[in-house]
């Protein structure tokens, strides 16, 4: 078959900025016909070349074998349902359907024929007359649509035209457009970032991502089949694992062989495993090919969202010694000032500067009328590079001090290695009036405590899910508090109808043809 | 809402004080004789007899209105394209367009008619270069001509504004949707940019009308006494012969006019607009 639209090579440029980065595409007839991908990758822009409303910098448009790029929009086969809709304000519904047909010099009789007739075909053949400002967005939606197919275009292109609608009547659009689309039978390009509008109403999905094309195919392959972690993050929920491809048909992930279904890898090479959240079960531990502990249960209606965690994240715990200091009070210079005891490793005892014992040990002086901050101008230590408790004193200008102590240790740092992933954090000194005050404890909790956690393979931060705490930040006592930080470990999610008791060990069974092996992206 | 209610008292006194005393004052000074005291009120509809019979101030009324009229017209014709082009251009020499259509207006009216007088009289700019062309001297101090074309260059700048403002918040959207369907760039305009901004025409109207029918500096530089305008009557009755009562019949009588005719332009927008809808 011949295609009836073919992009070849198109690049964009905007200022500079390359938008589309050479798509080639070919689109047949009667295709429903989705481009899918967040804003900014291109989509539109890719729309609007073919509508005729932007000039690409390079490559060539064929619309039914001829080349179009210097044929204006007005001449084109295509007619658009724009993103918010464009109805002239000026004109009812019916003048706004038979504009196209009034500018092509159609008889009067025939005009109200064929207007009358896609009222019908969009239901608002009892709308004729009503002015287009007074209708609702569904309703103005139907309208524009209508305005597109009197023309009877051979491509019709829909820009994101049910993004400004609710939930329930983007559901009901959505069919409606799959059954305007099939009664009347051209093509649809239609243009959007929802991946279940795409997977529900398209023959065909393409995929974009940074004005480039990831994927073509059908609902069906592009959602079993992803060729990469972008599409299927992008096109549903999924569990994705790290994993190495040993061998045609067997993979290893989480330390564990499975056999596959896929080929063509090279040997050890690092793959993105993919197994879809309705293709895992919960069956007993014992039965399981991995097995977790069950952290959350949701009821989704049909079915239950279980996750489960096959293997923890890394964890450290520090020890929070909180002190309930009064500042310092400096009467005839109305001065305040206070400061906290901090721990120092030795390496860093030679890069110490003044800045840096201020910010450890979060010294501050304040006017006691005015609240405003005061300098510190001296920071006087006599700090050794031994293990050892050493005084540090701070005085402002009008002489108000205060001394804490530098502890000097070995290494403060605690450290957690599993799974070539690190995490480390500090003990620390808090005053009670600074954690009541903290608006965002956890976080607040993990600057004090410098807590950090990198993945050792790929030398890039991992973000630390949990902080977790002994104590009542708004009734806390003088003492020593343990802190936990943690980072999220292997989850996954899993469809099932069948429930499970939440912290009870389970096993996850899955079939060979379950699991989807993807290379690992070598683009962004 | 009782207390930010309470803020306005200051804008409503003001406004009895500046606006609505003076009207009523005319309206008293319209309705009753010369020469009353406090004590003694007498009212009357002479003022306004003695102005509807009498053929010369029936003749200057019309004089007005057909000047002010063909001001407006002139100010359409010239200001709509220019409106047009300017809302087409880059967004920074929009901004040097504005400030250049609105700098005249920096400087009072009088200074820039009397600029036009220097220009416009015998042995001035314009008559000089006439001369040069072999087509004059000509006299045009004097004509309603050089009236008319005062006014325009004074009252141009609101309609162009007017009709800018209305055109630059279009949304580009509506002529890419014309496009899409077919309409070229002619078509698109008569059928999607210009009724969409009539609204912007119809205030330019009333924003150039009004002052061109009321308007006495202009006919009175520029017409030196034998273009008279009606505006010219009323300062005449106020100013020369103090007789404050005709002239304040004749300002009414002015306003009526005017608010009728404003009444009907909007009138017969919104039927155009019902109009185009029902075909």
């Amino acid at each position: 078959m011949k295609p009836l639209i073919q992009f070849k090579n198109i690049v964009k440029e905007f200022d500079g900025q390359i938008v589309l980065k050479g798509i080639n595409l070919d689109i047949y007839e009667n295709e429903f016909v989705t481009l899918l991908g967040p804003s900014g990758c291109g989509k539109t822009t890719l729309l609007r070349i073919l509508g005729g409303f932007l000039d690409q910098t390079q490559g060539e448009v064929y619309f039914d074998g001829q080349e179009i790029t210097n044929v204006p929009a007005y001449r084109r086969e295509v007619n658009t349902v724009f993103q918010k809709y464009a109805l002239f304000p000026h004109m009812d519904v019916f003048d706004n359907v038979a504009f196209g047909l009034k500018i092509k010099k159609i008889s009067k009789d025939i005009i109200e024929q064929k207007v009358n007739r896609m009222l019908k075909l969009v239901n608002l053949e009892e709308y004729a007359h009503r002015d287009v400002k007074e209708m609702s967005g569904g309703q103005q939606q139907r309208v524009a649509i209508a305005r597109a197919l009197v023309n009877e275009p051979k491509v019709l292109l829909l820009d994101e035209p049910l993004g400004a609608l609710d939930l329930k009547l983007r559901k009901e659009m959505q069919k409606e457009l799959k059954r305007i689309q099939q009664e009347v039978g051209i093509t649809f390009i239609f243009v959007t970032h929802d991946q279940e509008e795409a997977l529900t109403m398209s023959d065909k999905i393409v995929v974009m991502k940074e004005g480039e094309i990831q994927q073509v195919g059908t609902p069906t392959d592009i959602y079993n089949e992803p060729v990469n972690e972008y599409v299927a993050n992008f096109i549903g929920e999924s569990n994705i694992i790290e994993g190495v491809m040993l061998k045609d048909y067997q993979v290893m992930f989480e330390d564990k062989k499975f056999e596959c279904v896929d080929f063509g890898f090279k040997e050890n090479e690092k793959v993105d495993v993919v197994i879809r959240p309705e293709d895992l079960d919960i069956v007993p531990k014992s039965k399981g090919k991995l097995k977790g502990i069950v952290k959350s249960v949701l009821f989704k209606g049909v079915h239950y969202e279980i996750v489960v965690e096959t293997r923890p994240g890394t964890s450290i715990t520090v020890t929070m010694d909180v002190k309930d200091d009064k500042p310092v009070v400096n009467e005839s210079a109305k001065e305040l000032m206070s400061a906290n005891n901090f721990n120092l490793d030795i390496e860093d005892v030679k890069e110490l500067t003044d800045a840096e014992i201020i910010a450890r040990a979060d010294a501050q002086a304040w006017s006691s009328e005015t609240d405003e901050l005061i300098s510190i101008v001296k920071v006087s230590h006599d700090i050794q590079p031994h293990k050892g408790t050493y005084p540090v004193t701070f005085t402002t200008a009008a002489g108000t001090s205060c001394t804490v102590n530098m502890i000097v240790k070995d290494q403060n740092r605690v450290e957690s290695k599993e799974y070539a992933e690190e995490i480390f954090a500090e003990d620390f000194f808090k005053k009670v009036d600074e954690i009541q005050d903290s608006v965002a404890l956890e976080t607040d909790l993990k600057i004090w405590a410098n807590a950090q956690a990198w993945d050792l393979d790929e030398d890039i931060p991992v973000e630390i899910t949990t902080v977790d705490y002994d104590f009542d930040p708004e009734n806390i006592t003088p003492g020593q508090y343990q802190v936990t930080f943690k980072t999220t470990g292997y989850e996954y999610k899993v469809h099932t109808t069948d429930y499970a008791e939440v912290d009870t060990m389970v096993g996850l069974s899955f079939n060979p043809e379950d699991i989807h092996i993807m290379s690992k992206e070598t683009f962004s | 809402m009782k207390k930010f209610a309470r803020m306005a008292y200051p804008y409503a006194i003001w406004a009895i004080v500046m606006i609505v005393l003076p009207m009523l004052m005319i309206l008293f000074y319209a309705f009753s004789t010369q020469g009353n005291d406090v004590v003694q009120v007498r009212l009357t509809l002479d003022n306004f007899i003695y102005f509807l019979t009498e053929p010369v101030l029936l003749k200057v009324l019309a004089t007005s209105f057909k000047i002010a009229l063909i001001t407006t017209v002139i100010c359409v014709l010239i200001g709509y394209p220019a409106a047009y082009f300017m809302a087409k251009l880059g967004n920074k020499y929009q901004n040097l367009m504005m400030l250049l259509i609105t700098l005249p207006t920096w400087i009072n009216m009088l200074v820039r008619t009397y600029a036009w007088l220097g220009m416009l009289q015998s042995g001035g700019l314009f008559d000089t270069v006439l001369g040069y062309l072999g087509i004059g001297p000509k006299q045009m101090i004097g004509t309603e001509g050089a009236v008319i074309f005062v006014m325009v260059y004074n009252f141009l700048p609101f309609m162009i504004l007017q009709i800018y403002s209305q055109l630059i918040k279009m949304d580009t959207s509506y002529l890419e949707a014309a496009a899409d369907l077919g309409a070229d760039r002619v078509q698109s305009f008569w059928r999607v940019t210009f009724p969409l901004s009539l609204p912007g025409v119809i205030s330019g109207i009333t924003l150039v009308f009004l002052p061109a029918a009321s308007t006495f500096q202009i006919s009175q530089l520029i017409g030196q006494g034998s273009v008279q305008l009606i505006g010219n009557v009323i300062e005449n009755y106020f100013l020369t012969t103090g007789d404050w009562n005709k002239g304040s019949a004749i300002s009414l009588i002015m306003a009526v006019i005017i608010i009728i005719s404003m009444y009907l332009t909007k009138k017969a927008d919104k039927e155009s607009a019902g109009k185009r809808r029902a075909v």
